[in-house]
């Protein structure tokens, strides 16, 4: 039973999981792959940002550098080497020139490099100042234009060099910026709170300050960003970064986004995706659930039907093969006991002929045979129920008060039931209509059963018989207080032989001729176990009016 | 009471004892071991009135000879017997009418009294017959 109820729950679950799959699996595949759509656009569209910001701010800071070397370029194409010579012509071109204070100071050195000329706040600091073995003042001359590194220098602000020759090389013309207007510059590029956006140089320093405060590249950064990958825009985990190189590849401009701060959108879809992904889920186990616990209970009914039918084809094909077996043999023994029963028979017939006198045991022999006749008749009781047929067989039906049949048979077992202080109660249905069938048998059904009742009690009990009458059917309900049937002999109560009474008691053909007889009579026998204890059998008879019987 | 019985039987020893048996209480018997030899034995001279008749026999059957017997001489009367239980059999042979049909083993007073039923139910009709005769007799112009 356990094992039974084992088996079912394992199916449910299952089909549960089966159902729950089947139906979950492709919205979270669907999801899923939602998800990552979405998370690919935002990046894409991020990247795309990214290079169209770094392109134009690109562009300004490079328009920049160039504004000021033209500056510088068209002064020493238009002024005479000895112009620059003289400081306050360089005073006078510095005024003219800086109308926005981005440049600090303008320097002039001859190609020895002896300062001539400076106009600036730190002229104290730089007077007098040999510069013939400085790398930019060489560079300067070796290729006309230079502009250095982000250095803080003497001023302590941060500040860039920019610097060129005149054609024939006489002279330096040196300006330093202020390179804080880069910063603003920079700052209109950020993306995001957790952007960033700086320039760097090739040794990786920040030529000008990190949005973020960041004092140096991080090694995933010094790893990625690179000058040879320069226009290529790389995606980590976390971030995009997008870098272009300014002042032909001297320095890196570097844009940095965080795809968290762009998700905003992505997350209120992703949220959406997975509101709708539980909620199909929950549905999907609801409707799982259902469904595999209802076709669980339908197998199991079925399942118990089909079983139950299954015995039930089997009682009937044992009934066959034993009635097949029976009539075979029944011809083998029924002739042997005839020929006993007419020998007996002749030999009592001739007894009488002898002389008592001569015969010392004639009284013996006398007791004898009929001895032998008593248990022929026995034999052959048992092989005429054993085919259930006596020649009533016929099956003569005919109409019949079963009230009134039941109450015949209770006065045949009466005087037994009260000799073991059994009570009978009777609770029938006065209005139970006479119904076409046949009256012997269906007494020789009830007989065997209260038989059964009545040996099954033993001593002090008692036996309930109840009729009632449904649309097509009458029911007789037998009820007895004994023990009841144990598991086996339910499954065995129809089996021809099977008797659970002492041996010599009882055929164990009662029950199966029962059995066979309410077949034959089209109704049934059911038997089944008293909730508390006892047995309860309850036969089926249909109801069939003369008329109906007739035109049958 | 005297009639005349065929006992239709394979087994000697059935044959044997029941004649003997029916004898001694005033039964003339006569046995014959198979139908075909039962419907020689009716063809003869001796009037027999019942016969009783095995319905399971090798070569022709009970209820063969039976058909054939009630062909021949409607108005013997046949008992049927048989240790084979088949109800239809049974039924078959009362169709053909029969006059009984009786399960063995059966004792011989049972028997006996069957044997004699049958009998008076043959004598009956004979008597009917007769007195018709007489009475057809009666009414012929002399």
């Amino acid at each position: 039973m356990q094992r039974k109820k084992n088996y079912y729950t394992t199916i449910t679950r299952r089909l549960i999981i089966t159902f729950f799959l089947l139906s979950v699996v492709p919205i979270i595949g669907f999801a899923w792959i939602m998800k990552d759509t979405v998370e690919e656009t935002n990046i894409i569209k991020l990247k795309e940002l990214a290079t169209s910001t770094i392109e134009h701010r690109e562009e300004v800071i490079s328009r920049f550098l160039h504004e000021k070397i033209n500056l510088l370029s068209m002064l020493t194409n238009l002024y005479s080497p000895e112009y620059f010579a003289t400081p306050a012509n360089v005073e006078r071109l510095f005024f003219a020139m800086n109308p926005t204070g981005n440049i600090v100071d303008l320097q002039v050195i001859d190609a020895s490099g002896r300062q001539q000329a400076y106009v600036g706040p730190y002229r104290s600091m730089i007077e007098g100042k040999m510069y013939q073995d400085a790398l930019w003042f060489k560079e300067t001359l070796l290729s006309g234009v230079h502009i250095s590194d982000v250095f803080a220098g003497y001023r302590n602000t941060p500040h860039f060099v920019v610097a060129v020759t005149d054609p024939l090389k006489t002279y330096v013309l040196r300006a330093t910026i202020n390179s804080s207007i880069f910063n603003s510059l920079l700052h209109s590029a950020q993306l995001g709170p957790s952007g960033d956006a700086f320039i760097i140089n090739h040794s990786g320093e920040f030529q000008t300050p990190s949005l973020q405060n960041a004092t140096e590249l991080s090694d995933i950064e010094k790893r990625m960003i690179s000058f040879k990958r320069d226009s290529e825009s790389i995606v980590t985990d976390t971030d995009v970064y997008v870098t272009r190189s300014i002042d032909e590849g001297k320095w890196l401009l570097v844009l940095k986004a965080r795809f968290s701060d762009s998700l905003d959108y992505y997350l209120q879809i992703r949220n959406r995706i997975l509101v709708i992904v539980i909620v199909i889920s929950v549905l999907s186990m609801a409707a799982a659930t259902y469904t595999s616990t209802s076709l669980t209970r339908k197998l199991e009914q079925s399942d118990r039907e089909y079983a139950s039918i299954n015995q039930q084809i089997v009682q009937v094909e044992k009934m066959a093969t034993v009635g097949r077996l029976a009539a075979g043999i029944a011809h083998e023994i029924n002739n042997p006991l005839q020929m006993i029963t007419s020998l007996a028979g002749w030999t009592k017939e001739l007894l009488p002929d002898e002389n008592p006198e001569t015969v010392k045991h004639l009284s013996e022999y006398e007791e004898t045979i009929t001895k032998i006749q008593y248990h022929v008749k026995r034999a052959a009781t048992v092989t005429h129920r054993l085919l259930g047929f006596s020649r009533k067989m016929s099956a003569e039906k005919e109409q019949v008060d079963i009230n009134n049949l039941l109450n015949e048979t209770i006065s045949f077992l009466s005087n037994e039931a009260q000799n073991n202080n059994i009570t009978i109660k009777q609770n029938m249905d006065s209005e139970l209509p006479r119904t076409m069938t046949d009256g012997p048998q269906l007494q020789q059904v009830f007989f065997n059963i209260l038989n059964n009742s009545i040996d099954a009690i033993g001593q002090d009990g008692a036996i309930v018989i109840t009729s009632r009458l449904d649309a097509s059917n009458i029911y007789i309900e037998m009820v007895d207080n004994g023990p009841g049937f144990s598991p086996e002999a339910m499954k065995k109560v129809f089996d021809p032989f099977f008797t659970t009474k002492e041996p010599g008691k009882g055929t164990g053909l009662g029950m199966s001729i029962c059995y066979d007889i309410m077949q034959k009579l089209g109704g049934s026998i059911d038997i089944r176990n008293g909730q508390q204890r006892g047995a309860i059998v309850t036969l089926t008879v249909p109801v069939v009016s003369s008329s109906t019987a007739s035109i049958s | 009471m005297n009639f005349t019985v065929l006992i239709v039987d394979d087994e000697q020893d059935f044959r044997e004892i029941t004649g003997k048996h029916l004898a001694r209480q005033g039964i003339e018997c006569l046995t014959a071991e198979s139908g075909t030899e039962a419907l020689k034995i009716l063809q003869g001279k001796h009037a027999i009135d019942v016969v009783l008749l095995d319905i399971k026999m090798p070569g022709m059957d009970g209820i063969e000879c039976l058909k054939k017997i009630k062909e021949q001489h409607p108005l013997i009367e046949v008992i049927m017997l048989t240790g084979h239980a088949s109800v239809d059999s049974g039924i078959q042979g009362m169709k053909l009418g029969a006059f009984d049909y009786l399960m063995k083993p059966i004792e011989i007073g049972p028997l006996a009294e069957k044997l004699a039923d049958a009998y008076q139910k043959r004598k009956a009709h004979k008597d009917k017959i007769e007195m018709a005769m007489v009475k057809q007799n009666m009414n012929r112009p002399f």
